[in-house]
């Protein structure tokens, strides 16, 4: 019995290291270790023993099983690791294909520049005013001191609705409502669409401004220059150069034009910059005190300051587009850009 | 407005090289905008003199010279056709290496077989004139080897400056001079006036009456006899060519040379064609026609001014003049007028007839009141000298009351508060002076200040405060931050959600697009609006760019279709693009007739749902790709309770394609197919569908988020049914019925298969749904979720007319 179980041992073993596959494997244990296995089938001989036998053969019995399931599975793991290894060493990937994509979005440059711009005032503690795009003649005009017959009119040419109702030209008219509305002191911006019946390369019959004010005692044309050269260095970089030269708004006095020195030549001259190293991106100055009585505010106490700028003026600085008009042809090609 | 820098030396002293000027100007508020050297540049074309002149031994018409060019080397041998020199005349030689107008490049060369080291230069070549009849001879005194630009004083620099409307004074050359004057403190200097009065008094010549003083609160005149017409000589012509001022004739043109010179415009009659040389200033008839001298026929009203002789209107006061009395060949007499004329009349008429002139441009913004006799006398001395005329003794003066200049008070302590900047009282007054303001400080700090006549801008303290921190230097002032005394609010629901919106519609693969705000009326026909629509009622524009833009929008989906059909054209066929804006509806009810400007958010889809590859899915988006981003919205939104309704559409959908959404009873929007007429009228070839949102109203259902649930540490158990319905069931209707079963280990329910056709018996559709049970106690046991899901196939059973599979 005893000899039989060595031989049977010596026999699988040898048949163990000869099996290369998992498959051929699972045929040896059943073969050897199944229910109608060898090892099951020495295993029933058992019966036939005596009392004395039966203890020591059992003993070689489990010692054999024990050996053989040991055996089988180192085996299993020497072949899984072997499968594994095969597996690795064979599959392989174009991982220069494409990926698989789902469509993608973009929000225009305006709506970008607009909110970039928005959340630098919001930093400084501006709160955001808006107000209607068809609007009266006495926000848009009267109340920013442009006298009817006055030629600071020209400057802004306007589209109609009826005789005192026209798209407005500028958002300054936010201005006055907010002023209208509560007491001093303000801090506002006011971004939103504008109109003028001009079309060309840097003109389009609706554009988009973001307007500021500020409004307190003791505020100084000083402070302005302060808060503008602090915005553009947040929305152009800190080495940005910043300088203001006197113009002439009819609602702000002291008045300003603000240049950037030009974001391509950094200043040297060229094409973009006219030659001139400046580029103009905002007009501002000290609110006018006759602004201040159409909408209340005691001039002799309160100081404060105004600003506009163009949002497709920056973001064509930004982005270096050439021609406004791309800014409303709405292809997809260009905006998918962004 | 057009100065050169020659022309302004003549009233200021000033050795700036040009581009610290053009600096100067700009940062005083007079932007150069445009600035250019001209009659310059050709350095290599210098003073010579000829030595020799000999005979071209190979060429009769030519002649062999030595030319001394002014260098000290050895004299050049230099071929030339012209005849019209000697030997010792100076010239103009155009040296080897120098490019003469029209890009023709000196070069060594041989003429004949005799070499030739440059080229002796007609006005012609050197583009100073048409003249070519033989070379330039220049005057004796001139220095060899000197540019000839430099010796002729023709090189000079244009600067274009962009005036705002406020400096009225500085449209003109002695304006921009003053200014540069006050920036160095220095003075100006007038060119010396001298007018030589021969003729008769002109009291015994000439009348003038101003019937309407408010409209012209002054005129003069000077008369003019004897006159020769011809054209001007090349210094004026230049100058006014320059200045972008076609030359006319040698009166005109000092009339037009003065207007620049002084900013005063002037008038020059033929005093012959005047009936009873007389003048009166008067307001036109209404309805009367007058020709003015640009040919065009122009009905007046009685709101315009006019300039009348005895018997009709002889010139659009301050406007243009009339053809019936302007300067002609025949000339022999002239009236000169110099007046001043109301602002806002000369605007009114000028904006009316659509007339603007160089003249109604300065009138319009206030021209000098003090200063137009010196234009006057300026322009007489000028025409009496070029045309040889005789100037009557006198000038006519009508100036019925004197306008004074003002006076305005500053305080130096306000000039101080509004700039930041921290001046003293004598620094003010030095630029109060040099601005020629008169000035007294009648207590410290407090000043009287008289302005001339000139600044028509400055009326009140802050004007004076302007023009202190202007002079001073804007970039003198320190930039400093305000002490904030308040923090302001947050930006409104609308804008911050609008940003959020927006983000979330981009990650679901849309463009945002801005379209014009303003469309063609017919827009309305294409989208099938019907005759009585309130959105065929868009507000118009009374000026219009074109029809095309002339009508604000009462709806986005107009711009989005063009949107689509330009992209189309381009194949991009694939879109997803969405405008939020605001659209225009006219209220009856607003108290300065405004309308009312809901914003809208709208999005246009068609083409295919993902995008084109090798390993992507193929299909092209439908209508529930849309309804998944409206669920998405809603969802951001926390706006629960939505019914799809798919009646009342709006005619632009296909009927059977598409549902309103309503929340309660407000109308949120609508979505869907677009209808295929839509499409057919924007000549678009495949199928579109179309969202759009009442934004106002989207954010008034928003629900803030209420407190955030704990899920279940216990797993859930899912159970699926499937099951056959009418196919006229609404889907709704079914997860209604399971959602009805009050339960609260009932914790969801999915639509997972849908499936018509096949064995599916006609008129009916097959549905999967998978629910889903859990409790937050502990894991459901399989008998408990066997009861509920019983309970769920029940609820179906009596609400539907379902069976299961």
């Amino acid at each position: 019995m005893k000899d039989k179980l060595e031989g049977l041992l010596k026999d699988a073993l040898a048949e163990l290291a000869a099996a290369s596959t998992e498959a051929g494997l699972q045929e040896l244990r059943v073969k050897y270790l199944g229910k109608k296995g060898e090892l099951t089938a020495v295993m029933k001989g058992l019966g036939g023993l005596t009392p004395e036998e039966r203890p020591v053969i059992g003993q070689v019995v489990n010692t054999v099983k024990g050996q053989l399931e040991e055996a089988f599975d180192s085996r299993a793991a020497l072949i899984r690791e072997q499968v594994k290894n095969e597996r690795l060493a064979n599959e392989r990937i174009d991982v220069t294909l494409p990926g698989r994509r789902t469509v993608t979005g973009s929000k225009h440059p305006i709506t970008l520049v607009t909110e970039e711009i928005c959340s630098i005032f919001s930093a400084l503690g501006f709160g955001v005013a808006e107000g209607p795009e068809i609007e009266h003649d006495f926000y848009n005009f009267e109340a920013l001191n442009f006298p009817k017959d006055h030629p600071a009119r020209d400057m802004q040419d306007t589209f109609f609705v009826a005789e005192n109702v026209l798209l407005r030209t500028h958002t300054s008219p936010v201005q006055v409502r907010t002023m209208l509305k509560q007491p001093p002191p303000v801090r506002i911006i006011a971004p939103g669409t504008v109109y003028r019946c001009d079309s060309d390369a840097t003109h389009s019959p609706m554009f988009h401004q973001v307007e500021g004010l500020m409004v307190d005692k003791g505020i100084t044309f000083g402070d302005l220059k302060g808060i503008l050269t602090l915005f553009t260095s947040q929305l152009f970089g800190s080495d940005i150069g910043v300088r203001l030269r006197p113009s002439f708004f009819p609602f702000t006095e002291p008045s300003a034009e603000v240049d950037i020195a030009c974001v391509i030549c950094r200043g040297k001259g060229c094409r973009v910059c006219k030659e001139t190293g400046w580029l103009e991106i905002l007009g501002a100055g000290m609110v006018d005190p006759e602004v201040y009585r159409h909408v209340g505010y005691d001039a002799e106490q309160y100081t404060g300051f105004a600003f506009g700028m163009g949002i497709e003026r920056i973001a064509m600085l930004k982005y270096g587009i050439a021609d406004m008009r791309l800014l409303f042809e709405n292809d997809l090609r260009f905006l998918k850009q962004f | 407005m057009i100065v050169t820098y020659n022309w302004i030396k003549e009233f200021v002293d000033c050795d700036l090289p040009a581009a610290e000027l053009s600096h100067l100007l700009t940062m005083l508020g007079l932007e150069v905008e445009r600035m250019e050297e001209v009659g310059g540049g050709m350095d290599d074309v210098v003073v010579a003199q000829v030595v020799e002149r000999n005979q071209h031994p190979n060429a009769d018409k030519l002649s062999l010279c030595k030319v001394d060019d002014g260098s000290g080397g050895e004299l050049l041998s230099i071929v030339c056709g012209a005849q019209n020199f000697k030997a010792g005349d100076k010239v103009a030689l155009a040296k080897i290496g120098a490019t003469l107008p029209g890009d023709f490049k000196i070069k060594r060369s041989k003429i004949r077989g005799e070499e030739s080291f440059g080229m002796l230069c007609s006005e012609r070549e050197l583009a100073l004139s048409d003249e070519s009849s033989g070379i330039m001879i220049l005057p004796q005194d001139f220095k060899l080897g000197v540019p000839l630009f430099n010796a002729l004083g023709t090189k000079d620099v244009i600067f274009e400056i962009g005036l705002t409307p406020n400096r009225a004074d500085c449209l003109s050359v002695a304006g921009v001079a003053r200014e540069i004057a006050a920036k160095l403190g220095k003075k100006v200097h007038y060119p010396g006036l001298e007018v030589k009065e021969t003729g008769a008094p002109i009291e015994s010549i000439a009348q003038v009456a101003i019937d309407a003083p408010d409209l012209c609160p002054r005129y003069t005149a000077r008369h003019i006899t004897g006159c020769t017409l011809a054209p001007s000589p090349t210094w004026l012509a230049n100058r006014l060519r320059d200045a972008g001022i076609r030359s006319i004739n040698n009166i005109v043109d000092v009339t037009n040379y003065v207007l620049l010179e002084y900013g005063h415009p002037l008038h020059a009659f033929d005093f012959k064609l005047l009936s009873g040389g007389k003048i009166v200033v008067a307001a036109a008839g209404e309805g009367e026609q007058f020709h003015t001298l640009d040919g065009q026929e122009r009905t007046l009203s009685a709101s315009d001014l006019t300039i009348r002789d005895g018997e009709k209107a002889v010139a659009l006061a301050g406007i243009m003049g009339g053809g019936n009395s302007e300067i002609n060949d025949a000339t022999t007499e002239v009236l000169l007028e110099s007046a001043y004329f109301n602002p806002s009349a000369i605007r009114r008429t000028s904006k009316r007839l659509g007339i603007h002139t160089e003249s109604s441009h300065r009138f319009e913004r206030g021209t000098d009141v003090a200063g137009l006799t010196r234009a006057l006398d300026r322009a007489a001395q000028l025409i009496a000298e070029l045309s040889g005329g005789r100037i009557a003794k006198g000038v006519i003066d009508v100036y019925p009351e004197p306008i004074a200049p003002r006076t305005i008070p500053a305080r130096l302590a306000r000039i101080n508060a509004v700039s930041g900047l921290s001046l003293t009282a004598a620094e003010v007054k030095d630029m109060f002076e040099r601005l020629e303001f008169q000035v007294a400080e009648t207590e410290a700090g407090v000043f009287k200040v008289q302005v001339p006549l000139f600044r028509v801008d400055l009326e009140r303290e802050i004007d004076l405060v302007e023009e202190v921190v202007r002079l001073n230097g804007f970039e003198k002032v320190e930039a400093t931050l305000p002490q904030a005394s308040v923090l302001s609010d947050l930006p409104s629901p609308q804008l911050r959600l609008g940003s959020r919106i927006k983000d979330l519609l981009v990650s679901h693969g849309l463009s945002e697009v801005i379209n014009y705000s303003f469309v063609a009326p017919t827009s309305c026909e294409k989208i099938l609006l019907a005759e009585d629509d309130f959105r065929r009622k868009g507000v118009p524009l009374l000026n219009p760019i074109s029809d095309e833009l002339s009508v604000m929008r009462t709806t986005l989906l107009p711009g989005l279709l063009e949107t689509a059909v330009k992209n189309i054209n381009f194949r991009t066929l694939d879109l997803r693009i969405f405008e939020m804006r605001r659209i225009y509806i006219p209220s009856e009810t607003n108290d300065l007739g405004l309308p009312d400007e809901p914003m809208c958010l709208a999005a246009l889809f068609t083409g295919r749902r993902d995008p084109e590859g090798w390993n992507q899915a193929k299909g092209n988006l439908d209508f529930f790709d849309v309804k998944g981003i409206v669920e998405s919205i809603l969802d951001e939104l926390n706006i629960g309770g939505v019914n799809y309704v798919a009646d009342e559409l709006d005619p632009y959908f296909h009927p059977g394609k598409a549902c309103r959404v309503k929340s309660g009873n407000r109308e949120l929007g609508s979505f869907g197919e677009l209808h295929p007429s839509v499409q057919e009228n924007y000549g678009i070839d495949q199928v579109l569908y179309y969202l759009e949102l009442n934004f106002g109203k989207l954010i008034a259902c928003r629900k803030e988020m209420g407190s955030a649930q704990v899920p279940s540490r216990f797993p859930s158990t899912f159970r699926d049914i499937a099951m056959l319905l009418p196919e006229t069931t609404p889907a709704a209707e079914i997860l209604a019925s399971v959602k009805s079963v009050k339960a609260d280990e009932l914790e969801g329910v999915e639509l997972f298969d849908l499936y018509t056709g096949g064995n599916i018996p006609k008129g009916e559709k097959s549905i999967a749904i998978r629910v889903r049970y859990g409790s937050k106690e502990r894991t459901l046991t399989d008998d408990e979720v066997t009861k509920l899901h019983q309970r769920v196939i029940a609820t179906l059973q009596k609400k539907l007319n379902v069976s299961f599979r």
